[in-house]
């Protein structure tokens, strides 16, 4: 009952963020300078032609106005027409989105799997050698941009080693996809790498404060060998803080998504994204950051749900 | 000295900090025989918590060990880590200070506990959980196969202590290490926990070394005590010896310094202040903290004055509701009922600049020297705050004079003015925090637990300059405290609060020496005595009652 209750709540509460984006990007979009019409009909047409595609879009009217169109529109499942590819948005995000959902989740599996026992490695081995080692190779891999390392590993992995197709999969479904991994691995690669630099480094210094918990010396007094200490205590309780962080993490996979997606010619939500903003192609721009902040909510959601299951005391705190 | 479960010779202990080695326990020797209690005793820094760790081959890694530490004649200080966890739960197991955070948050008890079993003995999990159950009913926790699941955020502070116990005899050790076990508990749970262990020592013949700071607790336990100071023992002896004859100097200081709850004759009877009008009046207060069905109703109906001049002790145990008490007549927590008079006028109708004036005449002073001071103010500065925020036509060279005046009132030479409060000891920053609440002058300083970290020494001394400045500057003092010792040397009349109602108010000598309730009588009776002979003869009496 009480999870219930809380579900309930926190569904509202997601729910209430997702509209409160939407009106923020409306607004954003159209105090854009230029517009569409120009775009999409070209350095030659009239202003009366502009005129005329402003007008059959509904955008000459107040933006208000605009705004509780399309929020009724939206309500009825109907995201609109993207300007450009002369098709419905919620049919072209159908078609990316399990792509970039295949390219992210994988990227924060792998990421994670290898973040959280590197980050326990790295407290347990604390300023020796191996510790220094790693943290330096984190802060190479987190300050690196996105698109620079993975222009690298292209370079490195596809010219001169050839072990890695350049391309990702160009299949449609995510069938297709995972049925060529082989040319999946650069791209997860270069999407996890700044997952493995920043959560490796949260897993480190969870397991560190964790370590110098009371109750691990309790468990010491005990009798208990390191190895039990670690994996039986400070593991799960060194795990919930990285959890939480998760949830906040989903926004910035999709921004890697998108240079990826770009990198290694995937074409999912990143690079529909990418070019539906060269072209102010609004319900597509508006779709896919609808797409976006539903994600979030959920991915915190998600976390918040894990952490009341790994943590009883979570349920006592807050509801 | 051999023959002991646990022998020490000549031990030192020297950690490495970033500003060099600090010695902290020199050529300690000490040994524990099989069904003896020894206590070590000393302030804090003594060293006593180190000597304790030491025996468990527990010290963290800047530590440096040399001399003797056998437990059963196994060497300690040369042992391998996997030779030392073998020992550890089995011949010798722990008990900690702060059962709030000394078990694992997000495992069940039970399987604590079962863990310690199956650390050292191949029985199947089954078998363990099935034990952990009864080693907690040995315990005394109530409905034990329901607890055996409970996560320790379920249990109350006495509860978890006495799961920690059951980790701690899960095998039968010969010697059990008991690092201020009770400090962190209510007295009547201290009580009952100190019971426990006793119980169990004296059923099994084990050991005991008990570390503690409090006297009443070593004579209600201890056969033999080792006083330390500074690192090195100063005086071992039998417990009569030691409490009711010191040989040592500092022995003799630091029992004087001990307030010691008159439970027999009337002592000298400090005459109650004669009360005058009333600065601070509680009517009926009832305060909720939440609401619906989570609400928890901290104050129920508390009526309590505190006249001009007067000093009125608030006691009770944790969870009472005193500090709530004090904190409504301070203006911080609003009642939602009842009524709060400061000075004869109705704090509650009482806003903006003529609240805020009326406040000016209360003063402050915390449980906790370190958080009450911001750690980036200067000593000066965190007086001079109250007078920047009351006293604005002050000039710098006003106020500077003032804060030169104040701090000479409590004793702080001037020369600290400039130091930050983490550059001062604890008892220095307790002073500072009470120049802080009389540097306008207040007819009335709340005082919220203002001893309860500090060292007994130390806290005479801040209880001697707080009775001064009374004296002197005529303050009426709401004194909150758990220690019924102290309520009863400083204050002229006591409420006992217990859960949120005033159970029985009146003046301290009789209400502390003839309690007219049940519950005061039983919080008295928690109390143990620093003197052995005298606490004997209460634990018997308050047996044959039972």
């Amino acid at each position: 009952m009480e999870t219930v209750l809380f579900l309930a709540r926190r569904l509202l509460q997601a729910l209430a963020v997702v509209l409160i984006v939407t009106v923020v990007v409306f607004c954003l979009l159209h105090a854009l300078p230029g517009g569409p019409a120009r775009g999409i009909l070209g350095p030659q047409a009239t202003a009366e032609q502009i005129a005329a595609f402003n007008h059959e879009q509904g955008l000459d009217r107040s933006l208000p106005v605009q705004y509780v169109y399309y929020l009724g529109n939206l309500l009825q499942g109907d995201l609109g027409t993207s300007f450009t590819l002369n098709e419905g948005v919620s049919r072209l995000i159908e078609q990316r989105l399990p792509k970039t959902l295949v390219l992210t989740v994988l990227s924060a599996l792998v990421g994670l799997l290898l973040a959280v026992p590197l980050g326990m490695w790295q407290a347990v081995r604390r300023n020796k050698p191996a510790d220094y080692a790693i943290t330096t190779l984190n802060f190479i891999a987190y300050s690196t941009p996105v698109y620079f390392l993975g222009l690298v590993l292209i370079l490195l992995f596809t010219q001169t080693l050839r072990w890695f197709p350049s391309q990702a999969p160009q299949g449609d479904t995510v069938a297709q996809v995972l049925a060529d991994p082989a040319a999946l691995v650069l791209p997860v690669v270069t999407g996890a790498a700044s997952m493995v630099a920043v959560f490796s480094r949260y897993m480190r210094s969870a397991t560190l404060e964790n370590l110098s918990e009371d109750y691990v010396r309790t468990a010491r007094a005990g009798g208990a060998r390191q190895r039990a200490i670690l994996f039986r205590h400070v593991f799960r309780n060194s795990l919930t803080p990285v959890v939480a962080m998760l949830g906040y993490y989903v926004p910035v996979l999709f921004g890697g998504a998108l240079v990826v997606e770009q990198l290694f010619n995937y074409p999912g939500m990143g690079l529909l994204f990418w070019s539906a903003a060269q072209s102010s192609d609004y319900p597509v721009l508006l779709g896919c950051v609808l797409v976006i902040s539903v994600a979030t909510v959920v991915g915190s959601l998600l976390a918040d749900v894990v952490q009341r299951i790994v943590d009883p005391r979570v349920k006592v705190g807050r509801a | 000295m051999s023959g002991g479960i646990l022998d020490i010779g000549h031990l030192d202990v020297t950690f490495s900090t970033e500003t060099g080695d600090v010695p902290a326990v020199c050529d300690i020797s000490l040994s524990v025989r099989p069904g003896e209690t020894l206590a070590l005793v000393g302030e804090s820094g003594s060293g006593k918590s180190t000597v304790a760790l030491a025996a468990m081959g527990l010290l963290p890694g800047t530590a440096r060990t040399s001399g003797r530490v056998t437990i059963n004649g196994t060497d300690v200080v040369n042992a391998s880590e996997a030779e030392l966890a073998r020992l550890r739960g089995r011949t010798a197991s722990m008990v900690f200070q702060e059962p709030a955070t000394a078990l694992d948050p997000l495992t069940r008890v039970g399987r604590q506990i079962a863990e310690v079993v199956r650390n050292h003995r191949p029985v199947s999990a089954r078998e363990a959980a099935r034990e952990a159950v009864e080693l907690l009913r040995r315990v005394g926790i109530p409905d034990p196969e329901r607890r055996a699941s409970a996560f320790p955020f379920q249990l109350s502070g006495g509860q978890r202590q006495r799961v920690v116990i059951a980790m701690a005899i899960a095998n039968s050790p010969d010697l059990l290490i008991a690092d201020e076990p009770t400090t962190a508990l209510d007295v009547t749970v201290q009580a009952e926990i100190l019971d426990l262990l006793r119980g169990l020592a004296a059923d099994s013949g084990t050991g005991v070394l008990l570390v503690t700071h409090n006297m009443g607790v070593v004579a209600d336990f201890a056969d033999r005590v080792a006083v330390m100071l500074r690192g090195e023992i100063v005086e071992t002896g039998p417990v009569e010896d030691v409490l009711l004859r010191p040989a040592h100097e500092y022995t003799r200081r630091l029992l004087a310094a001990v307030p010691r709850l008159v439970v027999t004759e009337p002592g000298e009877v400090r005459a109650p202040v004669e009360a005058g009008t009333a600065v601070v009046e509680l009517r009926d207060v009832t305060v909720d903290f939440g609401r619906g069905p989570r609400g928890v109703r901290a104050l129920q109906d508390v009526s309590l004055t505190v006249g001009a001049g007067e000093t009125v002790g608030l006691v009770g145990e944790s969870g009472s509701g005193k500090s709530t008490a004090a904190r409504v007549a301070l203006g911080l927590v609003p009642p939602a009922s009842g009524s709060v008079a400061l000075f004869g006028t109705d704090l509650g109708r009482t806003r903006g600049r003529a609240r805020r004036a009326l406040l000016s005449g209360v003063g402050v002073v915390l449980q906790d020297p370190v958080a009450s001071l911001d750690p980036r103010m200067s000593v000066a500065e965190c007086v001079a705050e109250p007078l920047r925020v009351h006293r604005r036509g002050m000039t710098a060279a006003q106020r500077r004079a003032r804060i030169t005046e104040v701090l000479e009132l409590v004793r702080l030479p001037e020369e600290l003015m400039h130091r930050g409060p983490r550059e001062l000891s604890g008892g220095q920053r307790q002073r500072v925090s009470l120049a802080r609440a009389l540097v306008l002058q207040p007819r009335l300083l709340v005082a919220d637990e203002p001893t309860s970290a500090l060292d007994v020494s130390v806290q005479r001394t801040v209880l001697e300059v707080i009775a001064e400045l009374q004296a002197e500057l005529g303050f009426a003092c709401l004194f909150v405290s758990h220690d019924l010792a102290v309520v009863q040397e400083f204050a002229g009349r006591v409420v006992v609060m217990r859960a949120g109602r005033v159970e029985e108010q009146g003046p301290t000598m009789s209400t502390l020496l003839r309690p007219e309730t049940d519950y005061t009588r039983r919080l008295i009776a928690a109390v143990p005595v620093p003197d052995p002979v005298l606490q004997r003869q209460r634990r018997a009496a308050l047996g044959a009652g039972a």
